[in-house]
């Protein structure tokens, strides 16, 4: 199962299962590599790994590098064989290659339903609970990174309890609460209640996620040196304006990995993305219901449902692209330097 | 400018005391430095004046101005942060113009103040940098334009030079002496160095363990020390101190003794003091009469030299068996300046005399002064 | 059906909070151990400079950033009986029966995998975090002093990336414990049944509230013995959490 890994069943558990090991015992497993090849080449071949381990290591690592590609990027391109499969021939669909080509499945997902709504709606409530989640994770971050008070450590903890419970525990007052009628709300929303518009969504996710982005926030902000908060105060901000005039444009990278986990993880969400709004485009229902939209209404239309995916993906792998190297160096926390 | 009133500040951490009733009255115009090993309580006391810290209890006045409770940007203070703290996101100009940008000034005067401000500090041409991109010295300039140009009642200064290497501190020194000069400011500087203390201010305040010990011009604080702690920490190389106890005749230890007559000094004999001397008031027993008023002579035996160019220190013991202490001077241990030419190697026999005018001597239970001459 | 007696965690008749309990923890250990060992493999590989790293990167990460529908489809997908290639395999080296996202145990695995596929990318990107705010010089002076790759890896790299790696063993165990997307998008939670599932078949098949809220109190409970467990072990680490 070690051999050749890459070469065979890219998803199978197994063989990811082992591939930790080159990190490992590299030297050894680059030498039992290509078990066709002829014996005496083998054997000259394990003899140069071994007087020469670099090049084992290297052999290991690029063995590696193309395992994981295969293995994480193989699904998209199979989910693009199926969109790209006509419906009646999804039975025949093949491992690599599609059973007949039918792009219109991309332009199928807007026609058969307003997709593109979908998405937006997410991408909306993605957006505005980074805000919300940025500008509150933000306040705690300062006060928890950066203020020393009785009772600091015992809160935060308790930030962290927030995140044991399964969010389904929230969903039991919550639909209560929103599907109540707030006569306050009665001005601003049209039914008086939050079930089917965004907030219903938006403001659950927003708290559910909040912790990660307080502990990120709250790493970076303490290692702000205290002179640039000082110099700030003395030269005339107060202790708002310091925070967001000096601490939060230095924190830049911690700020960017914040905001895009806060996205993603808003954007992915699976829970209350489905039991928030009745599912229709119009009342806030996000992708997720646009998704499984192509499983419900009509029969099971899985190239569509295949090509949908593609497209509510988008946003999220550009989101990674541009902002992949900001993310890593933001979880590292490199201090900053003045 | 302004001047500033510290009245009973003290500063109470929940298990330490880090600044204990201090009270100080700080001039208009005048050049205040406090100084003191680090921890002392110092830096407390500066930013319970800048307001970084609210003092426990004591109140803090600024022109008159009762500023306890205000927030640092209300009190009309700037400060230079031994950090130097420039924003790095922004560049020069940015820096320098970041006050008063806060307080809405219009642009024309943003402007005309921070280029008369880096006309100061000679920063021309560099507006456009980031902090990065400068030398640590052109950086400490950006700090202190930064500071000058909201003409501000008080500049408070942290140990604003104590990144800086050894060349560039003594030119900034004198630097900020001509600043001082140019702008006729009040300046509470804070530092752990002597030696800045020494050649800047008008007045040096000395404080240890958060308690204020002497406030005097700095001669002062070297000729007449207030207390054993000033005595020791002004001064460099430090003062000798040598315990003993006050006999009929003088002073006398295990290897000296000096006469002295203990009651015109203030003594009674069995008090137990210290003597302390400064490195350049002992002589070799030939060179007696640079002395203005020598003792008696001792034997003491050359441990180590260290020849510094115009002068040269020579560690003395006072007998053979002396074990050089690891730390510092100990017991029968002396540090003396000599000129630079002595003929002195180490493991000579020396005999040495004493300035009987630069005698201090200090109460060895409360540290404080008796007396800091013997004739 | 040989292999289904031997994974006996799904039974149906047995009483279904015992099998929540286990099926959960059951997935919470497997796929945290599994994400962590490729995802420090991934990050070993990420760590390294070669041209094109950027990409790789980005493709390394990217299964992350899928939503939890999608990532549940495209699972659903491949081991659908007519559509997918995977049941076909699987049931050619013996490991799967008829219909896979029927079988509990069969389902289990898939949602493991699936799991696997998504979550480790972000194991990557924490212990890739951990990798890169080590001090290089480090490793100058073990190669000076003539430390093997491996003695490197075991003596620098290990423990300077131990809290970092703990804090994100400790991020995935909790998420992993609260598992429920996945499963409803791909198998059900009537084939594998975990903590979350029975509070939402609590709340809206039955309608117990109150049994739904005591099962999530349960999971918070669980929960918190692995928590203290990890702060434990990152006190010992030496590496404390903010």
């Amino acid at each position: 199962m070690s051999a050749d890994p890459a070469d065979r069943e890219p998803v199978a558990d197994g063989g990811a299962a082992d591939e930790p090991d080159p990190t490992v015992e590299m030297a050894e497993q680059a030498g039992r590599e290509e078990p066709d090849l002829d014996r005496g080449i083998v054997e000259a071949w394990a003899a140069k790994m071994i007087s020469n381990p670099d090049r084992a290591y290297r052999a290991t690592f690029y063995v590696a590098t193309f395992f994981f590609l295969v293995t994480t990027l193989f699904p998209f391109y199979w989910l693009l064989v199926v969109a790209l499969t006509p419906r009646n021939n999804l039975s025949e669909v093949g491992v690599f290659l599609p059973a007949g080509f039918n792009p219109a499945a991309f332009i199928d997902i807007f026609t058969t339903l307003p997709f593109h709504r979908y998405v937006f709606n997410s991408f909306l409530i993605a957006t505005v609970a980074t805000v919300a989640v940025l500008l509150v994770g933000s306040l705690a971050g300062y006060v928890f990174g950066r203020l020393r008070f009785r009772g600091r450590n015992a809160m935060l903890l308790l930030v962290l309890v927030t995140s044991f419970f399964p969010p389904a525990a929230f969903f039991i007052p919550l639909n209560r609460l929103f599907n109540t009628n707030v006569d306050v709300l009665r001005p601003l929303l049209s039914a008086g209640s939050l079930y089917n518009t965004p907030y219903a969504i938006f403001i659950p996710l927003s708290a559910i996620f909040l912790p990660l982005s307080i502990f990120i926030l709250m790493t970076f902000y303490s290692q702000i040196p205290d002179g640039l908060e000082d110099a700030a105060r003395v030269e005339g901000t107060t202790r708002l304006g310091a925070l967001f005039r000096v601490i939060v444009p230095l924190s830049a990278p911690g700020v960017a990995t914040a905001g895009v986990l806060t996205f993603i993880s808003v954007y992915n969400e699976y829970f209350f993305s489905s039991l928030m709004t009745d599912g229709r485009p119009q009342n806030w229902a996000p992708m997720l219901e646009g998704i499984l939209r192509f499983q419900g209404e009509f029969e099971v239309l899985y190239n569509l449902m295949a090509a949908a995916s593609i497209v509510a993906v988008l946003p999220v792998a550009i989101l990674v692209v541009v902002a992949q190297e900001k993310i890593v160096s933001g979880l590292t926390t490199g201090a900053v330097k003045e | 400018m302004a001047s500033v009133k510290l009245e009973g500040i003290t500063k109470r951490y929940e298990d330490v005391t880090a600044v204990d009733d201090m009270n100080l009255e700080i001039e208009d115009g005048e050049f205040v430095t406090f100084v003191g090993p680090s921890g002392c309580g110092k830096s407390t006391t500066m930013e319970t004046i800048a307001g970084l810290t609210l003092p426990t209890e004591g109140t803090v006045e600024i022109g008159g101005r009762d500023v306890t409770d205000l927030p640092p940007k209300d009190r009309g203070i700037s400060m230079v942060f031994q950090n130097i703290a420039l924003f790095p996101h922004m560049d020069v100009y940015d820096n320098i113009s970041f006050g008063l940008r806060l307080r809405k000034y219009d642009q024309e005067e943003i402007d005309r103040r921070v280029e008369e401000a880096a006309d100061i500090v000679q920063l021309e041409g560099m507006m456009d940098r980031m902090p990065s991109e400068m030398s640590g010295g052109q950086r400490q300039r950006v700090a202190i334009a930064r500071a000058i140009v909201r003409n501000p009642d008080a500049f408070l200064m942290d140990e604003p030079l104590a990144n800086l290497d050894a060349e560039l501190r003594v030119h900034m020194r004198t630097q900020l002496q001509r600043l001082h000069r140019q702008l006729d400011t009040t300046i509470v500087y804070v530092t752990h160095d002597q030696a800045q203390a020494m050649t800047m201010s008008d007045r040096i305040a000395v404080i240890n363990s958060g308690v204020l010990q002497q406030v005097a011009p700095p001669l002062e604080c070297y000729n007449e020390p207030a207390n054993r702690f000033v005595a020791g920490f002004i001064g460099s190389p430090a003062m000798n101190f040598v315990e003993g106890e006050v006999v009929d005749g003088g002073f006398e230890s295990q290897y000296t003794q000096i006469d002295f007559d203990p009651a015109t000094h203030g003594v009674t004999p069995g008090q137990e003091i210290t003597v302390g001397i400064r490195p350049e008031d002992v002589f070799l027993e030939e060179d007696s009469r640079k002395a203005a008023s020598p003792t008696k002579a001792f034997d003491a035996v050359v441990d180590v030299i260290e020849p510094m160019g115009k002068e040269v220190n020579a560690y003395l013991l006072f007998d053979r068996d002396v074990e050089a202490s690891a730390e510092g001077r100990g017991e029968g241990q002396l540090l003396i300046n000599l000129a630079p030419d002595t003929e002195i190697a180490e493991g000579d026999d020396v005999r040495i005399v004493i300035d009987r005018e630069n005698i201090h001597l200090f109460d060895r239970a409360s540290g404080d002064a008796i007396t800091h001459s013997l004739e | 059906m040989s292999l289904t007696d031997s994974l006996p965690f799904v039974e149906f008749g047995a009483p279904f909070l015992q099998q929540a309990l286990f099926v959960t923890l059951a997935f919470a250990i497997l796929s945290v151990v599994f994400e962590t060992l490729i995802g420090f493999g991934q990050a070993l590989v990420l760590d390294q400079d070669f041209y094109g790293r950027r990409w790789v990167r980005v493709s390394i990460i990217i299964p992350w950033a899928i939503p939890i529908v999608i990532q549940g489809m495209i699972f659903f997908l491949i081991f659908n009986p007519t559509i997918g290639f995977g049941t076909e395999f699987m049931q050619s080296i013996g490991v799967f029966g008829e219909t896979p996202l029927a079988s509990s145990d069969d389902s289990f695995l898939i949602v493991l995998v699936a799991d696997i596929w998504k979550t480790t990318a972000f194991m990557a990107l924490l212990i890739l975090a951990g990798l890169q705010s080590i001090d290089r010089g480090l490793y100058d002076v073990a190669k000076v002093s003539g430390a093997s790759p491996w003695q490197r890896f075991k003596y620098i790299t290990l423990p300077l990336v131990a809290p970092a790696l703990l804090v994100a063993m400790l991020f995935r165990t909790m998420d992993a414990m609260r598992i429920y997307g996945l499963i409803d998008a791909t198998a059900g939670c009537e084939t594998v049944p975990s903590l979350t599932c029975l509070v939402i078949i609590a709340l809206q098949e039955s309608r117990r509230w109150a049994t739904a809220s005591a099962v999530a109190f349960l999971t918070a409970v669980v929960i918190s013995g692995f928590v203290v467990v990890y702060l434990l072990a990152l006190r010992n680490s030496d590496g404390g959490v903010a």
